[in-house]
């Protein structure tokens, strides 16, 4: 299992793989591998999707956030809070395959399982560690093994078999092969002669009086010509690198290959490193719940174990029930339904006669789409894409025949359809965590609003009302889990702590607007000079009084709102921001409100009129 | 006087004409049009400013551009000019005249400076003090101190035509005066309309 690198969104939440939902979060979560806290990994946000485990640090979570897929989770366990200590889920590891000798028998008898135990907490002690790179020689007899005399299946001593201590009456763990106790007096040999050979100075060539009884575990193994090397206990060659025998599984420890070889056998020292993603998880992991949430969080963890969502990653969609009324003629009704099954021959019916056929088939199709969907909530699970991709015709539908003064808007929510899948909804979330909720709205509002695909803030100019957005993301929920204003102000106000990349601000009137963080005053009112300078170059279309070089023109808001693509009411207020920074003037007239260039205060022309005078 | 007025360019824009919310576009507003108005009626010799005949004028009705100053908004500028730039004003650069002009009955407001109809104003391109001084400067370089000249002779006699007081308003030249008494450089005697002043 590995600490993955975990890729995030703007509004600082991981970013879902295709077919991927978020089935909880839970804030205030700590880490642990093993027995031991991660340093800098103590408080965030676990995200539970139905694909990965994933943890997104509070402070700097761009550096410190990683993921762990569940298809590499073995089981977990939940452990309940106790005096000081917070609740916990334990998570371990599936074994892997290239462990395969140590993590097969963990998994085969539980009587080994306690001796792998001790090999991984042997492991783990030297991790909170430097991370100098152990020689060969140092790590404890890991390398002993000794041979059953029934099946010769080479076993490991366990590692808290000490030769000077042990007596007839030590536990002894039984053949990782075939479950018979071995004789005291094999292990102990084998015990010592391990010891004698990590004591000696000088790598050993196992010598064949001791390698034919006890195998010896020499720590170093021979290379042979061309790099290769060959096994110190059954003398395979092997290829270089390579860290166990192909043949007989014993480790290979070459000189220089020993940093590598190293590696397998204690995971590195990533206490040391403040960062661990894509290191190796050699024991369980924990999840440490400081404000609750442990209960859901496992019974989610557990229900996305056993319906393995991942595995349905690459899969085909479910394919339509009744292929036989599907008519492609009408693209509405090909649009509905995406699946790649062939499609029926064209029906012949020509002329409005033909159309209504096609419609009342498309009516008829989308019927039965509904109505499986419906039957039971299974096959409204299969059918999600199918209803998901209705639900997005049927606005782009309705957007058609609206105004077309809304025609973008209703395009941006149509697509915005496809977004029904990342919306953190309150069921999503322990009850009583009011907080929790907004947060996790605010990133969601973060999200909607900054992505590429649907580019609603750059649509809108990189400014856009609260109330719109309001109004566009309820509608876009499509009428489920709809945020309450209060909430969503709430949620607005937390952009700037949560560090998002979008901002409330309030002008002077009261009206709120939301933009992006780098969105400044500065730079809107640059692009507003740049307007002027630009007004004074072209000459205007009608012959006007004044000196339209030195003055330009004036504009108004709905002028400012058509160039900037911002609605009036933002035009407006930015307008008079400028006013208020003593960039423009005003011009009230029968015309209405205009804004010009301020001349009044400029020392330039201030100057050309004092000459005047 | 046959040369049309300069206006300044300003004059021919038309935010110039709204007044500004903004404070400190206000004061640069202001101050422009305090120092139209001077030139204006330093141009056209004028030393009192009618604002019921003004707003018709050129100064504050702009024909080109249809923009006008209403009165309401010619008195808030002369009101700026009347007050001293520590309190955020002109410069005292005008003063209005109580119950002059205007013809409506007053009295009841107060004969108090500032109160009143407020139509009429004098507007100072030069306060009383600098014609004092420019009076001063002349008759030193003249030779004429200790002389006694009569006011009207200060304002239209022969000696004087080179001079920028030549031809001034009665009033402006006796408030003038008045500074160079209380300095003790000048003496006033005689009677109403019969004034002759002895410069020490």
């Amino acid at each position: 299992m590995f600490f993955k690198a975990l890729d995030l969104t703007t509004a600082l939440r991981p970013l879902l793989l295709p077919d991927e939902t978020l089935l909880f979060v839970q804030d205030a979560v700590g880490l642990y591998e093993g027995k031991y806290k991660i340093q800098n990994y103590q408080n965030g946000h676990a995200y539970l999707t139905s694909h990965r485990v994933c943890y997104v640090a509070t402070e700097d979570p761009r550096k410190y956030s990683v993921a762990i897929d569940l298809k590499e989770i073995d089981r977990v366990e939940y452990q309940a809070s106790f005096l000081k200590s917070s609740p916990k889920i334990t998570i371990h590891p599936r074994p892997q395959k290239n462990k395969a000798d140590k993590s097969r028998s963990a998994t085969a008898s539980p009587a080994v399982f306690q001796q792998s135990a001790l090999h991984s907490t042997q492991s783990l002690s030297t991790l909170p560690q430097s991370n100098i790179p152990q020689g060969p020689l140092s790590p404890k007899s890991i390398n002993a093994t000794w041979i059953c005399p029934i099946c010769s299946f080479s076993n490991p001593v366990p590692s808290n078999f000490d030769p000077a201590t042990a007596s007839a009456a030590t536990h002894l763990p039984p053949c990782l092969a075939c479950g018979i106790k071995p004789p005291f007096t094999t292990v102990l040999k084998a015990a010592i002669s391990a010891a004698t050979s990590r004591d000696s100075p000088l790598p050993l060539i196992a010598s064949p009086a001791i390698s034919h009884s006890i195998p010896q575990p020499s720590s170093v193994a021979s290379p042979g010509p061309g790099g290769s090397v060959s096994c110190p206990r059954c003398t395979f060659v092997n290829h270089p690198s390579l860290t166990e025998c192909e043949m007989c599984g014993a480790p290979l420890l070459s000189a220089g290959s020993s940093a590598n070889a190293n590696r397998v056998d204690s995971p590195a020292p990533f206490f040391e490193q403040s960062h661990i993603a894509n290191t190796e998880v050699s024991e369980s992991i924990k999840l440490s719940f400081r404000a609750g949430g442990e209960k859901t969080f496992h019974e989610r963890l557990k229900g996305a174990l056993v319906q393995r969502k991942w595995l349905l990653q690459n899969a085909p969609p479910v394919p339509p029930p009744s292929q036989a009324t599907f008519s492609p003629g009408l693209p509405s009704a090909a649009a509905a339904v995406e699946s790649p099954v062939p499609s029926t021959p064209r029906s012949s019916g020509v002329g409005i006669a033909g159309l209504e056929r096609r419609g009342l088939e498309a009516r008829k199709k989308n019927e039965l789409v509904i109505g499986n969907a419906f039957e039971d909530l299974g096959a409204l699970m299969a059918s999600a894409k199918q209803i998901v991709a209705l639900a997005e015709t049927l606005a782009q539908e309705s957007g058609m025949t609206s105004s077309e003064g809304s025609a973008e808007t209703s395009a941006v929510l149509s697509e915005s359809a496809a977004a029904l899948g990342m919306v953190t909804t309150k069921d999503m979330l322990s009850s009583g965590s009011e907080s929790l909720y907004l947060s996790e709205l605010a990133r969601d509002l973060a999200e909607y609003l900054t992505d590429d695909r649907k580019g609603i803030l750059q649509r809108e100019g990189g400014i856009m009302s609260l109330i719109d957005l309001w109004a566009v993301f309820n509608r876009s929920r499509n009428g489920v889990e709809l945020a309450s204003p209060s909430d969503f102000q709430k949620a607005a106000e937390l952009w700037e702590k949560l560090k998002l990349p979008v901002r409330l601000r309030r002008f002077k009137s009261g009206l709120l607007v939301v933009q992006r963080y780098d969105w400044s005053d500065e730079k809107t009112i640059e692009k507003i000079q740049d307007w002027m300078e630009e007004l004074r170059r072209i000459p205007p279309e009608d012959v006007v009084p004044w000196d339209w070089s030195l003055f330009g023109r004036a504009v108004t808001a709905q002028e400012a709102a058509h160039r900037f693509k911002w609605s009036v009411g933002v035009a407006a207020e930015e307008l008079e921001m400028a006013e208020d920074r003593g960039i423009l003037c005003r011009e009230e007239g029968i015309e209405g409100l205009r804004f010009w260039r301020n001349y009044l205060s400029d020392p330039i022309s201030d100057n050309l009129s004092r000459l005047g005078i | 006087m046959t040369l049309p007025f300069p206006f300044p360019r300003e004059h021919n824009w038309p935010p110039f004409f709204t007044p500004q919310p903004n404070t400190t576009t206000r004061q640069d507003q202001l101050r422009k049009w305090s120092d139209l108005i001077q030139s204006w009626c330093r141009h056209h010799r004028q030393y009192r400013l009618s604002l019921i005949e003004a707003v018709e004028s050129p100064l504050f009705h702009n024909a080109t551009l249809r923009k006008r100053l209403d009165i309401r908004e010619a008195r808030a500028v002369v009101d700026w000019m009347t007050k001293s730039e520590e309190e955020g004003g002109g410069g005292r650069r005008a003063e209005w005249i109580p119950d002059a002009g205007g013809g409506s009955s007053s009295g009841v407001m107060g004969s108090a400076q500032g109160q009143g109809p407020r139509t009429v104003a004098w507007i100072w391109w030069k306060r009383p003090e600098e014609w004092a001084d420019l009076l001063v400067e002349w008759v030193e370089g003249t030779g004429q101190r200790g002389s006694v000249l009569t006011v009207y002779e200060l304002i239209q006699g022969e000696g004087t035509m080179s001079q920028e007081f030549h031809g001034m308003d009665t009033d402006v030249m006796l408030r003038s005066l008045s500074v160079l008494v209380k300095r003790g450089k000048a003496q006033i005697f005689g009677g109403e309309g019969q004034e002759g002043v002895k410069f020490f």
